[in-house]
């Protein structure tokens, strides 16, 4: 093992020994352990294709000189009398392995000798898996990059660290480790949730352990093109998209009266609160279209998304919209209850109210930026929301250079939803080249 | 490199067919060529099951200990008659019980209902053999146990098929209620030589009849489920 990195991990918080360390849940983390059943846990993918095909021996090297870095995803979780809370794992692993056809599997706490992250490896691809009581899409992505990082330069190409690949020589800065959500949870009011019934996809549901993946792979330029002609950025004019498509498949079926289409879509806060967070630092935004107003042309929805999201994704109303979910944990009331009434509560609110929200997701992680000395190397980025907690579906988006992909993640039968989607995206003139671990494709 | 006809999407060379709309991919300039490999591995993960194994362990131990030490306490000291059948059947139906919990989760709720049932009879039928009369079982015991059992199982189905709530699952609990009354007297009644009719099973027909149309009414109106949800939320 090289010194740099070997001295680096025998590096301990001031103070504090390897045995005091834990972490509490930031306040979006302690929803997603609660909501665990057999066949549901909340686990996202990252993923880099590269230009090689990838060495696992030395993978398996790179993530264990990397993973001391980031202690928040070193860990275990573990149940307290009130609250869910993280410890650092030291049991072997961990293990890299060879990737597999369903992503995103559930992910039971004790199994995978406690870890909750997994790493696979497929041709080119490396593939990142973490449980999201860890962290949010951007934390995950700085592991992965710092680990491509390292297995390049374990491979003898030096990447300097810059953006998302973090300094293993460094001590993680405290700010990485923190709850940002209590620090900007500072509004004076505390705004109300949405909370109206919305259109549920219909679909046959697939056997347990399958999750249906449809990947949409097309050129940023030419988005962008598009997506000016309407006078929208690029997520705006895919929520639009999104929500034509979801407006098809309700007009489409036998209903008596249409409910409203909404899409939930995380906002990564960081580009508003600044920190360095490496844990969750997301808030929902729910755009949506009521098809009871009237019939709604694609030029309008787009216009009603672009207006929704100049409204609403502002410092003020994302800071109201943090204060909210932060009185949870700052009610002495609740605090004081216990775990197993906190679940059974926050399950029931799950189900019945948050799951009915939205008739689907949609997470755009953006263009992503690496290191100049890495580039050559990296073909695409994929990004994969995991399995929908009912059955609908969820879409991630992610762009690398010219590379832009839509990755379609569900667990139904039917794709009426990815089919309207990719026709539009079409009809608008783009040129879209689709993948797909669906059956009869191999 | 072929596209689908019907979506106008490029498919990825190992597709076969447009995952979109199932449209099969037939370019006649490419057949009897090979397929490239998928971008998606053909092998399916399986979740790694938390075995609890040291519990499966200890319970089986307890319970072995308990059932032989006490056959052998009986079969040696206290031997005027076998009452670690008793203690025995106990321990059977502990096992029985728990074995989905502990040692098998992936057994189906009716199965393990089945088996529950299954167990609970031997048990009844190790008490009736110590017992100077068996009838008792074969007419009553056997039936009621057999009963509970198809009233679980019904019950089970039901929750798993109606999408649940507070008020669909009592509609289904006070549908069952009267049944299983109605069956237990006439089962009690045959045992006793009386003449099969209903009496006090009619009263409790009655007042679930009466709880299942206002269920019923609640389910079916609108404003009345909602009010209901609102006076009764927490």
């Amino acid at each position: 093992m090289p010194s740099k990195f070997r001295s680096r991990q025998l590096n301990q918080p001031a103070g504090r020994t390897r045995k005091d360390i834990w972490y509490k849940l930031d306040l979006s983390a302690t929803v997603y352990p609660t909501l665990q059943r057999r066949d549901f846990s909340s686990v996202y993918r990252l993923s880099v294709t590269l230009k090689e095909e990838i060495d696992a021996a030395l993978l398996q090297q790179a993530l264990d000189l990397t993973l001391p870095r980031f202690p928040t995803y070193k860990v275990t979780i573990r149940k307290g009398l009130f609250w869910r809370y993280l410890e650092p794992n030291n049991r072997p692993g961990p293990f890299v392995q060879e990737d597999i056809k369903n992503p995103c599997m559930p992910m039971h706490f004790k199994s995978n000798n406690r870890y909750l992250i997994r790493l696979y490896y497929y041709g080119r691809r490396i593939s990142f898996e973490a449980h999201h009581c860890l962290g949010d899409g951007t934390g995950g992505m700085c592991l992965l990059q710092t680990l491509t990082a390292v297995y390049l330069g374990l491979q003898g190409h030096a990447i300097p660290p810059s953006g998302f690949v973090l300094d293993l020589n460094e001590a993680p800065d405290p700010e990485e480790l923190e709850d940002a959500y209590m620090r900007y949870a500072t509004a004076k009011v505390k705004p109300p949730r949405p909370a109206a019934k919305t259109y549920r996809i219909r679909g046959t549901k697939e056997p347990f352990y399958t999750l249906n993946i449809i990947d949409g792979i097309l050129s940023v330029k030419e988005v962008i093109a598009v997506s000016k002609k309407y006078g929208a950025t690029i997520t705006e004019y895919l929520n639009a998209v999104l929500l034509y498509a979801l407006l098809q498949k309700q007009s489409n079926e036998f209903h008596l009266k249409y409910k409203p289409v909404r899409i939930a879509m995380p906002v990564n806060l960081r580009r508003f609160f600044p920190s360095k967070t490496l844990r969750n630092f997301i808030t929902m935004v729910y755009p949506s279209i009521d098809p009871r107003l009237g019939e709604y042309s694609f030029e309008e929805i787009v216009t009603e998304v672009h207006n929704y999201m100049r409204y609403y994704i502002n410092k003020k109303f994302l800071c109201g919209d943090i204060t909210t979910n932060a009185a949870t944990k700052h009610n002495f009331l609740i605090r004081v209850v216990p775990l197993f009434i906190k679940d059974f509560v926050v399950r029931t609110f799950y189900t019945r109210v948050q799951d009915k929200n939205s008739s689907a997701g949609l997470t755009n992680m953006g263009a992503l930026r690496v290191p100049e000395e890495m580039k050559p190397y990296i073909e695409r980025f994929d990004i994969c929301m995991g399995q929908p907690f009912s059955s609908r579906t969820n879409c991630a988006i992610i762009s690398f250079e010219d590379t832009l992909t839509i990755n379609f993640a569900s667990s139904i039968v039917e794709a009426d939803v990815e089919r309207y989607f990719f026709r539009k995206l079409v009809q608008d003139g783009l040129h879209v080249k689709i993948e797909s671990n669906r059956t009869g494709t191999i | 490199m072929s596209y689908c006809v019907n979506c106008g999407v490029e498919l990825e060379s190992s597709l076969q067919e447009c995952p979109l709309c199932h449209t099969p991919v037939i370019n006649l300039k490419e057949t009897g060529r090979e397929l490239p490999p998928s971008p998606y591995p053909v092998d399916k993960g399986q979740v790694e099951v938390v075995r609890r194994k040291d519990l499966g362990i200890l319970l089986s131990v307890v319970l072995t200990a308990t059932g032989g030490t006490c056959l052998l306490l009986n079969l040696l000291v206290f031997n005027r008659f076998l009452w670690s059948l008793l203690v025995i059947g106990i321990c059977i139906c502990l096992f029985v019980f728990t074995f989905p919990a502990v040692y098998y989760s992936k057994m189906p709720i009716y199965l393990s209902l089945l088996a529950d049932g299954i167990a609970v009879a031997v048990y009844l039928y190790m008490i009736a053999y110590l017992t100077p009369s068996t009838d008792w079982f074969w007419q009553l015991g056997l039936p009621i146990v057999m009963l509970v059992t198809l009233c679980m199982e019904i019950f089970t189905f039901l929750l798993k098929k109606i999408p649940f709530s507070v008020l669909s699952g009592a509609l289904c609990l006070f549908l069952e209620i009267p049944l299983f009354c109605a069956a237990l007297e006439l089962m009690i009644r045959r045992m006793l030589f009386d003449p099969l009719r209903l009496t006090w099973s009619a009263v409790v027909l009655t007042v679930c009849a009466i709880i299942d149309v206002a269920l019923i009414t609640i389910l079916v109106k609108k404003r009345l489920r909602n009010e209901v949800r609102r006076r009764l939320h927490f």
